[in-house]
């Protein structure tokens, strides 16, 4: 499978089927650290172990798939900063991994639900990803791979710490378990930060939608765990699935008081935003994000009915510079970006209109 | 003459001192004046009292001095890892560890962090090579097939009994044989 595979493809294997929940919860990743016995961590090797990693990972992923599934191995180094930029957004790689400059690489599912990166902050992160609210089946994914992994790998484990990692924040398990939510009426009704406290408690923590340091833009918010030792992965698990589902009510709620209270408000927000996205010619991508919240929270709630969810999601993902330099075919000015981006929102939502009134209908079960 | 400091060993050095004009002389052994080193060169290089000593002489703080130095550069020297020259320094300005060995330089100091960022000092995960559920998660849960093996009994669901008996015999295998499994 050839690099083009993964830049074309526009909306990630993660977003394509609508999974549970899928109207709050669009995706849910679980990621596993690992490093391996014997190499420094990247933090601290030469480019000689990197390489070395780097080979003896790869090989044993192979061995694996012979097979089954597909792994594409990608050197980082050898991508232009364009390509790598198109990987970050569509979450298959992290900013992390794409500024490395020792020997770095990904390896990707044909699917692109699984990859593996190379010497990021640790010699492997196993990362899989499943639409909407998957807590288990995505573990299981993940868990399947490590375990045929560790057959070929000499880990570095150690009785009393776990599985051993470059930072003692992923010491133990390992384990970031995250689900990103679409939270729009939490937001508008100002109890976003209540709910942040909340999940403080519980040992979780609120990220925007790139990761750690990144703010929310559109509303969405990715929640994982932040303890990662002295608790087993199922507890984990099972702990964060608890907090989801009692936001993913809260945010229901919110919706329906929301909609109770001030529905004419509302519908002019939904439809004004719709009109910005498919009229507008110069868009920002902030402007964009929280036009396409908007859009979506009115499709969620059926008073949007001709724009379908998986558009949504994909626009989501395509007004990103990366994708648009990418649709451009050219390395852009910030400012020409906001043209392109406009230009592309207006194709795909005037495109859409005409042909797919069928999904906008099915959710409407609000 | 008995050294002024110690008041134990027999004076052997003498230490002159001059601040603002006036001149001071000390009498100290071997060993207390080698703890007191800056009077004797820094002191009189410069002709001024460092800042530090100033602080340190106002508050009763013991001096600056080169046995102090000493200890510290050896327990520096013992907690450095030997794979990938960190110390504990260099991981808490870093918030990173250099290599998996660390763990093992560090795991006298390294509880005290964890305790702050985790739920524990302690791993109850998975291990490699072994079933993924852990040994505490699967003693849970024949702990509570137990109980509910008992209000079986006691409500007589003799049926309902047998099932949670079996179940728990599974549970105690696997158990067994996650236990026997590491090589």
């Amino acid at each position: 499978m050839n690099l083009e595979h993964f830049l074309k493809s526009e909306a990630p294997g993660w977003m394509d089927g609508k999974g549970l929940d899928g109207d709050i919860v669009l995706s849910t990743r679980i990621r596993l650290a690992r490093n391996l016995d014997g190499y420094r961590f990247p933090l601290s090797f030469s480019e000689q172990e990197a390489k070395q990693v780097d080979e003896v990972v790869t090989q044993a992923l192979l061995n694996i798939n012979k097979d089954k599934r597909i792994f594409s191995h990608f050197t980082i180094q050898e991508m232009p900063a364009l390509q790598r930029q198109v990987l970050v957004e569509k979450h298959l790689i992290s900013p992390l991994l794409a500024k490395k400059e020792k020997h770095a690489s990904v390896l990707l599912s044909e699917d692109e639900t699984m990859s593996v990166m190379v010497n990021e902050e640790d010699h492997l992160r196993i990362q899989c990803i499943l639409p909407g609210l998957q807590l288990s089946e995505t573990y299981t994914l993940a868990n399947q791979l490590d375990g045929q992994l560790e057959k070929h790998l000499p880990y570095a484990f150690n009785e009393s710490f776990g599985y051993l990692t470059s930072c003692p924040t992923n010491v133990g398990t390992g384990l970031r378990a995250s689900v990103m939510m679409h939270l729009p009426a939490l937001t508008m009704s100002k109890q976003i930060k209540a709910v942040t406290q909340m999940l403080a408690r519980f040992g979780m923590v609120v990220r925007g939608i790139y990761g750690e340091g990144s703010e929310n833009i559109g509303n969405i918010y990715q929640i994982s765990n932040q303890v990662t030792l002295g608790k087993s992965e199922e507890e984990i698990i099972e702990d964060l699935q608890n907090v989801v589902v009692q936001i993913i009510q809260n945010e229901r709620g919110a919706r329906q008081s929301l909609l109770k209270n001030s529905r004419i408000v509302l519908e002019d927000r939904f439809n004004r935003s719709l009109g910005t996205l498919r009229y507008a010619r110069i868009m920002t991508s902030e402007e964009a994000a929280s036009c396409l919240s908007n859009v979506r929270l009115g499709v969620d709630l059926g008073i949007i009915k001709d724009v379908p969810l998986n558009i949504l999601n994909e626009c989501m993902i395509l007004i990103q510079p990366g994708f648009v330099q990418q649709y451009a075919g050219t390395t852009l000015q910030p400012t020409e970006r906001d043209i392109f981006r406009a230009k592309l929102l207006r194709e795909k939502l005037n495109l859409n209109s005409q042909n797919s009134l069928e999904k906008g209908e099915e959710r409407y079960d609000v | 003459m008995i050294c002024e400091h110690c008041q134990e060993r027999q004076a052997s050095v003498t230490v002159t001192q001059v601040i603002n004009g006036q001149k001071s002389e000390r009498h100290y052994c071997e060993v207390c004046a080698k703890q007191f080193h800056p009077f004797n060169i820094d002191f009189h290089k410069e002709d001024q009292i460092p800042i530090h000593q100033l602080v340190a002489n106002l508050f009763g703080l013991p001096v600056w001095n080169n046995t102090q130095e000493k200890t510290q550069t050896t327990t520096q020297k013992v907690s450095q890892c030997p794979k990938c020259g960190f110390t504990f320094r260099h991981f808490l300005n870093e918030g990173k560890l250099g290599c998996s060995q660390c763990y093992e330089t560090f795991s006298k100091q390294l509880p005290q962090v964890l305790t702050k960022i985790q739920a524990g000092t302690k791993h109850s995960g998975k291990a490699p090579g072994k079933p993924s559920n852990d040994h505490t998660w699967i003693k849970k849960q024949i702990e509570t097939t137990r109980e509910q093996l008992q209000t079986a009994i006691m409500e007589e669901r003799f049926e309902d009994a047998a099932e949670l008996r079996d179940e728990i015999k599974d549970l105690e295998r696997k158990l067994e044989h996650g236990g026997v499994d590491t090589p």
